[in-house]
């Protein structure tokens, strides 16, 4: 009777683990602390990277059957285009009343090819990874950006 | 080579751009990327395909002496300064 209440007991604890160690960067907690460290987005010239980490914190007595994952939030087309916005904000050349998704760098904005290298620049900062020469002089609206991220990061909608 | 003069300013500028900000030290790195940027700016009128030339050298040997001074402070790295440093 004993050993039955326990075997219960087991498996209703191993049930929710079993679809932690399934999982990996989006995974649901039932009752457990979550511990998510937030840090402001940051457009710093040198070069100083701040991440969005979230960590997932189980309690210990089913410590043995999962795991701790940290990894960035998966990109959706929604946060590309968050971000992009906020780092053309943040140029001070720009004017944010003026700035909408599909607005031209040079046409609309008046920026000259000087600056579409420095907003290009801000974005392999923002995101992380380098853009080439070749497809960085075409990128000419914020959507290009949007689209170009989306393609490389492999995010679909 | 780039075929025209204008990608070879705008590559330039990115490399320029790009070495410019791996300097460990952040006086050096805030005033090479200021510097860069001025002196581009500041030329961005010149039609005159020999003063043209003799900037563009003027360049590239800027980047010479930023990708060497990059290496060696690289080598000897100090702390951070305050400015630098992220968070509370």
């Amino acid at each position: 009777m004993a050993s039955r209440v326990l075997a219960q007991c087991v498996r209703s604890l191993t049930r929710p683990s079993a679809r932690l160690s399934s999982g990996g960067v989006a995974v649901r907690v039932i009752a457990a602390p979550v511990l998510a460290n937030h840090r402001p987005y940051s457009f710093v010239s040198n070069c100083q990277r701040t991440r969005w980490i979230e960590q997932t914190r189980i309690s210990s007595n089913v410590g043995v059957l999962c795991r701790q994952y940290g990894d960035l939030p998966p990109l959706t087309l929604e946060t590309i285009k968050d971000r992009v916005m906020y780092v053309l904000k943040l140029y001070d050349k720009i004017n944010p009343e003026k700035l909408q998704a599909s607005s031209h760098f040079m046409k609309d904005l008046g920026l000259d090819s000087l600056d579409q290298v420095e907003i290009i620049m801000a974005m392999e900062d923002e995101f992380g990874f380098e853009i080439p020469d070749a497809e960085a002089e075409k990128l000419m609206s914020p959507e290009d950006i949007v689209h170009y991220i989306a393609e490389k990061k492999d995010v679909y909608e | 080579m780039a075929s025209t003069s204008k990608t070879q300013v705008i590559s330039l500028y990115r490399m320029l751009m790009k070495e410019s900000k791996k300097f460990p030290s952040y006086n050096y790195r805030t005033y090479a990327l200021r510097r860069v940027k001025d002196g581009f700016r500041e030329n961005v009128h010149v039609e005159n395909p020999k003063t043209l030339d003799l900037l563009l050298n003027q360049a590239r040997e800027s980047l010479a002496i930023i990708k060497r001074q990059v290496s060696i402070g690289q080598l000897y790295t100090t702390q951070m300064t305050i400015v630098e440093r992220v968070g509370a």
